[in-house]
């Protein structure tokens, strides 16, 4: 591969002469810091304003864990909002109650947000359920992630409704998508798969956008650092008993040898959504008969979940 | 060279000039999960390495 060389022995960006921090593989191009800003901030607002993800007047709250992605989310969104007229964030963090982890990314999301002066939210599994996450998962830690993410995903959605958004964006990322879909397509959950909440508005959920599912992680990365906004935190406990550690690993290995592997990926679930659009398998909305949030039978994940907790 | 890994170990490298691509290759670490820097600033994978660098490796996937 050929390149032009900076002084001290790097390549140069493939925009201007100044040296490059990143090489994007699937564009075949070197990037500087700056250029790598604008790249991010361009291909971000083209997401949403593709799918038509954000609208004049919206509040959007923003699911912050503290963690790099959605911090990036938090700082782009905070920079486009301008171009929606009269349109406002709300930042909700999620306290699981993770002890030696979850401290540290909330510090973090407090000193983000103080300093975008984005108005920010704070709840609680306790709040929601009554224990925190290691209490309720004393003996059951292989099925960390399942029990995480649907109490995670119940508190943001309320918490979001509390606080008046029209929509909630989280900071899912390109190598998130296609780690998904690849779960998905392994555990044979072919409804999950084509699952999409985030098309259209409805009265019956609040949209959940992503606007950096375009974004590679690894430039994500970069796009904070190269701005002082990259720190190190610990990682998750659970993260270890979760499938998606080892589809991360796998997917990784792949896109690196075959550079678009995760991009494809998506695609072809963008394409297979809509072959199923209107077919039997998308499946009806109901309301769960407890708390009458929208889900595909009687009950909603998070009371099923409830119940088989004993709480 | 020195070279600072994602746990934090220091590992001291005598070895001629080499790019940031091979240097992670020969620890068995996949560049899209690291980001890499070079005396403090970040650098791609095709940067030539050597010397006194002092080369850090930061992990980026962070669960959760």
């Amino acid at each position: 591969m050929g390149f032009s060389a900076a002084p001290g022995g790097g390549p140069v960006c493939a925009c201007c002469a100044e040296p490059a921090v990143i090489y994007q593989p699937v564009n075949k191009r070197h990037l500087c810091d700056a250029h790598i800003v604008c790249d991010v901030e361009a291909r971000v607002a083209s997401t949403i304003r593709e799918a038509g993800q954000i609208r004049a007047g919206d509040r959007i709250a923003v699911g912050l864990s503290g963690g790099k992605d959605s911090t990036a989310l938090l700082v782009i969104l905070s920079r486009l909002l301008p171009s929606w007229p009269g349109a406002g964030l709300v930042a909700i963090t999620v306290d699981e109650g993770i002890a030696g982890y979850r401290t540290e990314t909330i510090r973090a999301a407090e000193t983000l947000t103080g300093r975008l002066g984005v108005e920010h939210r704070i709840v609680s599994f306790c709040d929601l359920i009554g224990d925190d996450l290691d209490t309720l998962l004393a003996g059951r830690k292989t099925q960390a992630c399942t029990i995480c993410g649907i109490l995670r995903k119940k508190a943001l959605t309320d918490a979001a409704c509390t606080a008046g958004a029209t929509a909630i964006a989280t900071g899912h990322n390109l190598d998130d998508e296609a780690q998904s879909v690849l779960m998905n397509a392994l555990r044979g959950d072919l409804p999950r798969l084509i699952r999409n909440t985030g098309t259209g508005r409805s009265a019956a959920f609040l949209p959940r956008i992503k606007p950096l599912a375009a974004i590679p992680e690894k430039e994500i990365a970069v796009y904070l650092f190269v701005q002082g906004l990259f720190s190190v935190l610990p990682e998750c406990p659970y993260t270890s008993y979760a499938l998606r550690a080892g589809v991360r690993t796998m997917l990784a290995g792949f896109e690196n040898l075959h550079p678009g592997t995760m991009q494809h990926l998506v695609e072809n679930k963008k394409i297979i959504e809509r072959y199923c659009a209107g077919t039997p398998v998308m499946g009806r909305l109901h309301r769960c008969r407890e708390c009458g949030d929208p889900c595909s039978g009687d009950l909603c994940q998070a009371c099923r979940l409830r119940h088989s907790l004993g709480k | 060279m020195n070279v600072i890994l994602p746990d934090q170990g220091i590992q001291v490298m005598e070895r001629g000039a080499g790019t940031v691509g091979t240097l992670l290759q020969e620890l068995g670490i996949n560049p899209l999960e690291v980001i890499v820097s070079r005396n403090g600033k970040l650098v791609p994978e095709q940067t030539v390495i050597g010397g006194n660098d002092e080369i850090r490796i930061i992990r980026i996937a962070h669960g959760g």
